[in-house]
């Protein structure tokens, strides 16, 4: 029996897949979109639950998920088993990969934090000499990001700031309640600027909604579920002819032929499968330059006293905002380079362990000090360095019989003493608006926690220092084109998902016009 | 190839698809009410010693006890609940568990010659002495301390995530609460 070839193979059906897909086959293409994970049918995968009917009154079953805090007893069945699908790092430098694997990937689950980076990410060896600029500027994506943001329906409000290029937003004019007003205001004597959160809006933000069912309707994608793929293959002239992959539930092995291969699986898995494929490597830099954004989570929790035993105005508490990129950029700081963001929000109640009591002073304690709170999360760029890398750890394999990732990641100084500077800055600033510090802390979450990994299969215009072209295209095969963080140079502190959608239309753009012109 | 026969002659397997269901269209099965298995049964503790479980019964009556007629932990089913979870978790929880519960035995033997359950309230605050210490976000070096901040997150939980708690707080508030979209596991 012979399986029929299509135009295009996209492995991965989340953001850059479910991007590439979209784009693709409105353009005519006819895509075979394999993802690893089962079918996303939210009426049978999900229903409404008591937390004291299921198992474990919501703590979830001990030992499941070691590595994905994120996971709750509500959603766990969400995340990648992480006995399925194991990875190793050596004891002294845990790493925490979260992953989805079922169709629209981390989409599902995802902050819907919607930032665009700017040229201090894209040229930011230009601006402090450490590592490489991407080999694209910031208008270069504009377009993209202006076309992304709308399907997204991405809310925001324009400030006309260069280190957070405005977008195409639906307007967000609501008001600040007056403890965050100060928090502001506190902000900008200091020259800090705020603004409101970037969101995707919208019940579902997913290409499971967004993406997916216009690429089906054009009758150009074929998608199938529970393909796990284990390897490219390649014709002998050279070329990626298509994928052996594995029925997730028999194990029957097949394979999927396409003239062009796009790998969007998701940063660390698409590096893992060139890896496992031998393939795209003749720099030597494919699973190297790892990095994220380090979170401290809470960085500041405080409270307004006004707000105790529900005393404060009726618009005293609540809302959230933003603080963009502060450092570093007209001036220098001496002890790191880059920057961090905060996520700051108004009118939760501290969480109990803040509070020195037990008893019933606990409960008077929770009773007065309830919607009080003000907290910060700091979220800061981490330098790309060759030393971070993934690698196949040829003892250990998946369910599939894959071999897995070794995964060698660290943070250094830079991020350290980044951390130590947001910290003060919050801790100051919460001072200023006059709001009262219950812990403040600089301890980040170990590497990977953020759900933020990028590079290990880099751009660059050096075919000797990177893996992809600046179209997202392999240097060393011209059908193969990698579209999701893994193509990252620079990350900066913003969320990455809206530039990775941003570079998926890009580069399916690209990959059109180079079709029609036969040149792939 | 005989068997082939017997097979291809079953009537229901030349049904097509359209007769098919709507055969199976007239056929509905009623949904049958069901009953939690925690709403009938008493849970049986298998986990702490008797000594370890009659500690967490005080402890979780102390962290959270029943206010304004407000189920607390013992109410709702708090020690049995932890008897069951620690002695799923992984090794690490299970010494915490088993090594504070028996420090609080220790050292309440030790200062008042009584075992922690029976401690009046005052002596039992003397042992709890590192909850009133403020929370840093660097856990405490005395593994007690550690044990204790656990413990009091976890009975806290237990208890506002029981159907007592919830069940009442529905009650008092008129509304919800303690629900959530769950994800059914994977075919």
């Amino acid at each position: 029996m012979s399986a029929p070839t299509y135009d295009v193979l996209i492995i991965g059906s989340g953001a850059s897949g479910g991007m590439t897909a979209y784009n693709l086959t409105q353009k005519g293409l006819k895509c075979l979109m394999l993802d690893a994970g089962p079918p996303t049918d939210f009426d049978h995968d999900r229903v409404a639950r008591h937390v004291y009917d299921l198992p474990y009154r919501g703590f979830g079953k001990p030992g499941r998920f070691p590595h994905v805090t994120q996971a709750d007893e509500f959603n766990a069945n969400a995340w990648a088993d992480e006995k399925e699908n194991p990875y190793t790092y050596d004891p002294g430098d845990p790493y925490y990969w979260v992953r989805v694997r079922r169709q629209g990937g981390k989409t599902l689950l995802w902050g819907r934090a919607s930032w665009r980076l700017s040229d201090y990410e894209f040229k930011a060896k230009d601006h402090d000499g450490f590592g490489e600029n991407w080999p694209i500027s910031y208008s270069d994506l504009a377009p993209y990001y202006d076309q992304c943001e709308p399907l997204f329906h991405v809310s925001g409000r324009k400030e006309g700031l260069p280190q957070l290029p405005d977008g195409v937003f639906i307007e967000d004019t609501s008001t600040d309640s007056l403890s965050l007003t100060r928090f502001i205001q506190a902000a900008k004597k200091r020259g800090i600027p705020t603004t409101k959160p970037r969101r995707a809006t919208g019940a579902l933000a997913s290409s499971v909604n967004l993406l997916l069912p216009a690429a089906l309707a054009t009758g150009n994608l074929t998608i199938v579920p529970n393909a796990v793929v284990r390897r490219l293959t390649v014709s002998k002239t050279n070329l990626i002819n298509g994928a052996d992959y594995i029925d997730r539930h028999s194990k029957r092995e097949l394979h999927a032929t396409a003239r062009v291969v796009v790998v969007g699986a998701s940063c660390l898995e698409s590096t893992r499968i060139l890896l496992n494929s031998g393939v795209a490597n003749s720099s030597g830099v494919l699973g190297h330059y790892l990095f994220d954004q380090f979170y401290v989570k809470n960085t500041v929790q405080a409270i307004v006293p006004e707000a105790l035993d529900g005393k404060g105005a009726t618009n005293l508490m609540g809302g959230s905002g933003y603080i963009p990129r502060c450092v570093n950029l007209d001036t220098k700081k001496k002890d790191y380079i880059r920057g961090f963001s905060v996520d700051f929000g108004s009118g939760v109640t501290p969480n109990a362990k803040y509070f020195p009591l037990y008893g019933e002073a606990l409960q008077k304690a929770i009773a007065s000090h309830r919607g009080t709170g003000f907290d910060a999360t700091t979220m800061g760029s981490v330098l790309p360095r060759f030393e971070n890398f993934v690698s196949i750890d040829k003892t250990t394999t998946d369910a599939w019989g894959i071999p897995v990732l070794h995964i060698k990641a660290r943070y250094t100084d830079n991020e350290f003493n980044m951390a130590r500077d947001a910290m003060n800055m919050l801790d100051e600033l919460c001072h200023d608006a006059g709001f009262e510090v219950l812990e403040k802390h600089d301890q980040m979450v170990p590497p990977g926690e953020s759900i933020h990994e990028l590079g290990t299969c880099r751009m660059g215009d050096n075919p000797k220092t990177s893996v992809l072209n600046k179209w997202n295209q392999s240097h060393d095969i011209k059908n193969l084109f990698v579209v999701d963080g893994s193509s990252f140079v620079v990350g900066g502190s913003q969320n990455p998902t809206l530039t990775i959608l941003a570079l998926a239309m890009r580069a399916s753009d690209h990959m059109v016009l180079e079709m029609k012109a036969g040149n792939l | 190839m005989r068997r082939r026969h017997f097979v291809g002659a079953i009537p229901f397997l030349t049904v097509s698809p359209e007769l098919l269901s709507q055969f199976l269209a007239g056929q509905a099965i009623p949904k049958l009410d069901a009953t939690a298995t925690d709403v009938v049964g008493a849970p049986v503790t298998r986990f702490f010693a008797a000594p370890q479980f009659a500690a967490l019964r005080r402890l979780s009556d102390l962290v959270l006890p029943s206010i304004g007629g407000a189920p607390g932990a013992l109410e709702a089913g708090v020690p049995e609940f932890l008897d069951f979870l620690v002695g799923q978790s992984l090794l690490p929880t299970k010494t915490l568990y088993r090594n504070g519960l028996q420090t609080l035995n220790l050292r309440a033997t030790a200062k008042f010659a009584k075992t922690f359950s029976v401690l009046e309230d005052t002596q039992a605050d003397a042992i709890l002495s590192p909850l009133h210490q403020s929370w840093t976000y660097k856990e405490p070096a005395d593994p007690f301390a550690v044990f204790l901040r656990h413990a009091k997150a976890d009975i806290l939980t237990a208890t506002s995530n029981s159907r007592e708690w919830v069940t009442a707080a529905q009650k008092n508030r008129g509304g919800g609460g303690g629900n959530g979209t769950y994800w059914l596991p994977a075919e």
